[in-house]
């Protein structure tokens, strides 16, 4: 019954969004109640349809055509269904949490439309049946994330955010269209020569189709297909080397920050992997063997930006930049996932992933609620400035510490060890572990451990860089006179219900699994499983991840609680690897300076500029072009008499011309 | 015989001869609903031609009238166009006291751009074109006390006589040659005889016919008469004459000079693409510099019956579905600008009774504050104008160009990649007298209050706006309308 109303889990924030954007000053708190609303009915219908679909292995399919064989469609599976139903429900809280947060800001209507146009372009690139309409919803994400970014866009600094997230994920989705087109192009030409039939109902460019042509395309133009592919979620997901916008975007307000920068428009990068991630396990392994080429790549950037962004994140002062760190961290886990796991585990790989994708989006929102919470509350984003809000605001510094252990993956491995326990532990416990785990048995099956020293070293630093946030917000004295105050209601609510899943979601890892798995079986691909020899991770390997953890809560601990480890001598004695870490290995000055100002501005801007200026304008007179059409257009205009007769005579005048053109193109007869 | 077919046609008339009558009886205040009579007329006329189906070929009276899916889509375009004049005409003539006469006028021009786009027969081509010119030139000088209004008037009659004029004379030169009127005869007579329209008389009837369809197209150099027109009459006839007669001539062109050059095999492509050219960029280069926005739409129109002109030149099935498409296109746009541009000047005479020259440009400086639907709609048109997607601009700039391209591909037509790189250029060349009035409605500030948009022109607005944007999403039933329609010509 549910399945009949798919549309509507995009069409209601599409309602809401032109309710909000003319109606919303008119209406209780900016029309915050419309897009709440809308969104809650989005996830309603998410939940019933996965409630239909879930026990019968079921799919929800509905397309119809489009233009030039294209169609629009909607193509409901384990894959989208879990996603469908994490975004609608992160977005509702969080929606209701903006009720509090931005309840003095005059510009509320143009906020919740915004939310509600980004909910509604979410929604739209996860459950498309084909790649040409998740493309679309992909660039209307990336426009919303744009607006929202910069909505206090009388900030210049807020603005400049804007631009850059806007250019740096645009290199990326121009990459992702080079990849449709290349596909498209594949494809017709199996069409063309009989080998790919496309039925009735089907349609080129969708999903089903896609993989039906794998087989049969040649594996070259696969692997470019996929690295482009993976071009666009590099940008989208924040991947090193197009990671920077990300830190960058926590310009906008905290709740931006926690929907669109944590929680879901990232890991549409990662979803994108996921999607058509039987096309990156198809090509071949000409690299390392037995590894595909692309999730060789993907294995690689992903790990490396896993450790790469969490050194970033020990070093950080602003508290969203910390967080905004480690989501670009745990998207590089997700990667990581699909790559190493997809190598050994095959289809099993994107649960895993997915389950660390929904997982994070929980304690990861939560942390930005938190963080907002915080900064509503005493008015910085500078963690040097707060200290001992934990006796003034005890259900924001529980909520957060609860996040933290999920995010540094705090667990007890009961079962791994042989014990006849369940498994005991949030969240990021129970997704992380696996992911590590999956490192692991990629390294035993390719003797290759570089990926996993990625996963345990990262997740090291995770563990510190989480807590050193925690302990020099919420212990110690205050190090700054402000006045500070537990946040409403509305706020503390959303806070700890993300808690609780938080909390409790990793204990549907084996039916999330088991799930999951199924999508591809049920889009009829088969995916090769490498069978390995049976894997037996020793207890040592189990107990890392947890042991890394705590060793990092314990080293936070003694540096920034008891303070017995002299951090001071440390920091600030110029010291290099600070000042590389501090300054962001130098990316953003690297990327304005050299990539900005010196090869776009100076080399190819000004050498255009030169030609345009000295060659085009100078080797006539100034601006000839544009001066000569605007006096032509005068001179023109001047011929407009008036006069009538003088029309007529231009009338006459026109036919006589034609004839003798015609004439003497045909000659005379 | 069964009449079901010319429906739209009958309805309309009788519609127009009741609204007289109704005129002699009624007070003056009541002629106001005379307007929701002809839009509820409108209504049904549609309701019937979309009823009747869009394929299919039957002929009337004796050949002279044909209904097919060419003359389906016109039809279409004409009412569409009637039905958003006469709802904004509600508000424009609200109190007027011979609204009577106009709304009769106004659907007896649609009635004859319909037979216009119905004949198969050169007398009733002439009988349909000439109904819909008296009845325009009358509907261009309706403001009798604004002498801008009557200048108007005259002008586009002195030259529409003129014009009308020369196509009689072509016609009787062919009748003279073929011993016809009936269109698949004379083109029977060109195939079976030898006789050639490249002989002396031929190429003179050809361009006396060019010259009587080109006027109402407004192609260079029969456009004299259009933005003077354009600016002088009452917007919403503006918005009818851009529109809705403008397609007349290309439907009419499309009916008799495409029949003509296929069967003759005439090779006077280069003749069409000089035409073409001329015609679009003459119209983009003039429109720069207008501050009226009235003339600067006219002149934007000029350019768009330049791009339309380009199916004339290669002549294959997907350009001519990319002209009627364009034309489809281009009649909701223009449409909708020209109402748009009577909200402003409604919204310039609440300010101040004498205010002259209510379309200059500054009158729309922050008119995204003054006026916000209508600075919406008219930034969606001037978008849809320039042809950026998703809207029917870009459809049917795109099919139209990538036929061309298409054809280009052919070694020996190869010059035709040239007239799509001049096309594209004038494209782009066009955002920028688009962009300069975007920038006036949002960027600087506004110069008065904000006002209440009248509903009638607010409907009337936002029928365009939803055919121009649905179009644009959801292109696949009209493109096939249109090839449909091209089939027709047997191209």
């Amino acid at each position: 019954m549910f399945s009949e109303f798919a549309a509507l889990i995009v069409l209601l924030p599409v309602i809401a969004f032109v309710l909000t954007l003319f109606l919303g000053k008119k209406l209780y708190s900016g029309g915050a109640l419309l897009p709440i609303a809308a969104i809650a009915g989005s996830f309603i219908i998410s939940v019933g349809i996965f409630f239909e679909i879930f026990p019968n292995d079921g799919m929800v399919q509905q397309s119809f055509p489009w233009f030039a064989g294209m169609n629009i469609g909607i193509l409901i599976d384990p894959l989208a269904i879990v996603m469908l139903m994490m975004v609608t429900f992160v977005s509702l809280l969080i929606h209701i949490y903006a009720v509090g947060y931005m309840s003095h800001d005059p510009a509320k209507p143009r906020y919740f439309a915004e939310t509600s146009l980004f909910t509604a372009a979410m929604l739209s690139v996860i459950l498309s049946d084909n790649i040409l309409q998740f493309f679309i919803s992909w660039e209307l994400v990336g426009l919303c994330s744009f607006l929202l970014i910069g909505f206090w866009y009388h900030k210049p600094s807020a603005a400049a955010a804007a631009k850059k997230a806007f250019l740096v994920t645009r290199v990326g989705d121009v990459l992702f269209l080079a990849g449709i087109v290349l596909l498209y192009v594949n494809m017709k030409l199996l069409i063309d020569n009989g080998t790919l039939v496309v039925e009735s109902q089907s349609f080129i460019l969708q999903f089903r189709t896609m993989f039906e042509a794998i087989p049969l395309m040649d594996g070259t133009q696969l692997t470019y297909i996929t690295l482009l592919f993976f071009g666009g979620a590099i940008g989208k997901s924040g991947q090193f080397p197009l990671h920077g916008w990300l830190p960058d975007a926590m310009e906008g307000p905290t709740t931006v920050s926690a929907l669109i920068h944590a929680a879901t428009m990232v890991t549409a990068g990662v979803y994108l992997v996921a999607r058509t991630f039987p096309m990156f396990v198809a090509t071949p392994s000409t690299i390392s063997a037995g590894v595909p080429d692309s999730l060789l790549i993907v294995t690689y950037v992903g790990g490396f930006t896993a450790l790469f962004a969490a050194t970033m994140g020990l070093v950080m002062n602003d508290i969203k930049r910390v967080l905004a760190y480690s989501t670009v961290s745990q998207l590089g886990y997700m990667m990581l996932a699909l790559g190493t796991a997809g190598t050994v585990l095959g289809a099993k790989a994107v649960g895993i992933s997915m389950f660390h994708l929904i997982s994070h989006a929980f304690f990861k929102a939560l942390l930005f609620l938190c963080a907002g919470s915080v900064i509503h509350a005493v008015g910085t984003n500078d963690i040097r400035e707060m200290g001992g809000l934990f006796s003034k605001m005890k259900i924001t510094a529980t909520t957060m510490l609860i996040a933290a252990l999920a995010l540094a993956g705090f667990g007890l491995p009961f079962e791994g060890l042989g014990m006849p326990i369940m498994n005991i532990g949030t969240a990021g416990f129970f997704s992380k572990d696996a992911i590590i785990e999956g490192a692991m048995e990629y390294g035993e099956v390719t003797h290759d451990m570089i990926p996993y020293g990625f996963a345990v070293i990262a997740a090291l630093l995770t563990s510190i860089y989480i807590f050193r946030l925690w302990f020099m917000t919420f212990t110690g004295k205050p190090r700054s006179e402000r006045h500070s105050h537990e946040s409403p209601g509305v706020m503390t609510g959303p806070l700890m219900i993300l808690a609780i899943f938080a909390l409790l979601f990793g204990f549907s890892q084996a039916g999330f699994y088991g799930y999951v798995e199924k999508n591809f079986e049920l889009m009829d691909v088969n995916i090769a499983v490498h069978e390995g020899e049976a894997f037996h991770p020793s207890a040592l390997v189990i107990l890392l991840p947890v042991i890394v953890g705590v060793l990092g809560l314990l080293i936070s601990y003694l540096i920034y609680n008891k303070r017995i480890i002299d951090m001071s001598k440390l920091v600030s004695a110029g010291n290099p690897i600070y000042k590389l870490l501090l300054n962001r290995y130098y990316e953003p000055k690297l990327g304005a300076n050299i990539i900005g100002v010196k090869l776009t501005h100076d080399v190819v801007a000004q050498s255009g500029e030169f030609i345009d200026r000295k060659i085009i304008d100078g080797l006539v007179i100034d601006n000839i072009i544009s001066n000569t059409l605007l006096k032509l257009g005068e001179i023109v205009r001047k011929l407009q008499t008036g006069v009538v007769q003088n029309y007529a005579s231009v009338t006459i005048f026109g036919v006589a011309l034609l004839l003798i053109i015609l004439r003497l193109i045909f000659g005379g007869t | 015989m069964n009449f079901t077919l010319f429906a739209p046609e009958i309805l309309l008339t009788v519609l127009a001869f009741v609204i007289i009558l109704m005129g002699l009886l009624v007070n003056d205040k009541s002629k106001n609903m005379l307007g929701y009579l002809s839009a509820a007329g409108l209504l049904a006329s549609i309701v019937y031609l979309v009823g009747n189906g869009m394929t299919g070929k039957t002929s009337y009276f004796y050949d002279s009238l044909v209904v097919d899916p060419l003359s389906q889509v016109f039809k279409l375009i004409f009412i569409i166009v009637s039905i958003i004049a006469v709802i904004a005409s509600i508000e424009y003539f609200k109190n007027n006291r011979n609204q009577d006469e106009y709304y009769a006028l106004l659907l007896l021009s649609t009635v004859g751009m319909m037979v216009v786009a119905s004949a198969n027969d050169l007398i009733s081509l002439f009988v349909g074109f000439e109904l819909a010119s008296m009845s325009t030139y009358v509907l261009a000088g309706f403001e009798k006390k604004n002498p801008a209004s009557l200048e108007a008037a005259l002008k586009y009659f002195i030259i529409g006589s003129l014009s009308s004029a020369l196509m009689l004379f072509g016609m009787s030169i062919v009748y003279g040659m073929t011993g016809s009127t009936n269109i698949p005869a004379i083109i029977e007579f060109f195939k079976v005889t030898h006789l050639s329209a490249e002989s002396s008389l031929g190429i003179l009837a050809m361009v006396f016919l060019v010259a009587g369809f080109g006027f109402k197209m407004a192609i260079v150099p029969f456009h004299m008469w259009a933005p003077d027109t354009y600016e002088g009459s009452p917007s919403v006839v503006s918005a009818l004459l851009a529109a809705g007669s403008k397609k007349m001539g290309f439907v009419a062109a499309f009916r008799v000079l495409i029949l003509a050059l296929v069967a003759i095999k005439v090779d006077i492509q280069y003749t069409f693409a000089i035409l073409a050219i001329l015609t679009m960029s003459y119209g983009n280069i003039v429109a720069i510099s207008q501050r009226s926005i009235k003339r600067m739409l006219a002149y934007s129109s000029i350019a768009q019956a330049g791009y339309i002109s380009l199916a004339f030149v290669v002549m294959t099935q997907m350009s001519i579905a990319g002209g009627v498409l364009l034309a489809l296109g281009h009649a909701l746009m223009k449409a909708g600008a020209f109402i748009a541009v009577a909200v402003v000047g409604y919204m310039v005479l609440n300010d101040n009774k004498n205010a002259k020259n209510s379309d200059d440009i500054g009158n729309f400086a922050g008119l995204g504050k003054r006026a916000p639907i209508t600075a919406f709609s008219l930034f969606i048109f001037f978008l849809a104008l320039a042809g950026i997607p998703p809207s029917a601009g870009f459809i049917g700039k795109f099919v139209l160009f990538y036929s061309i391209t298409v054809e280009a591909l052919t070694p020996a037509t190869s010059w035709l990649l040239i007239i799509v790189i001049i096309a594209i250029l004038n494209s782009a060349l066009s955002i920028y007298y688009y962009a300069r009035v975007i920038r006036y409605m949002y960027v600087l500030p506004p110069n008065g209050e904000t006002i209440r948009e009248p509903a009638p022109y607010v409907v009337a607005m936002l029928i365009a706006v939803i055919g121009t944007i649905g179009i644009g999403l959801y292109p696949e039933p009209f493109v096939q309308m249109a090839i449909n329609a091209a089939h027709v010509l047997g191209v």
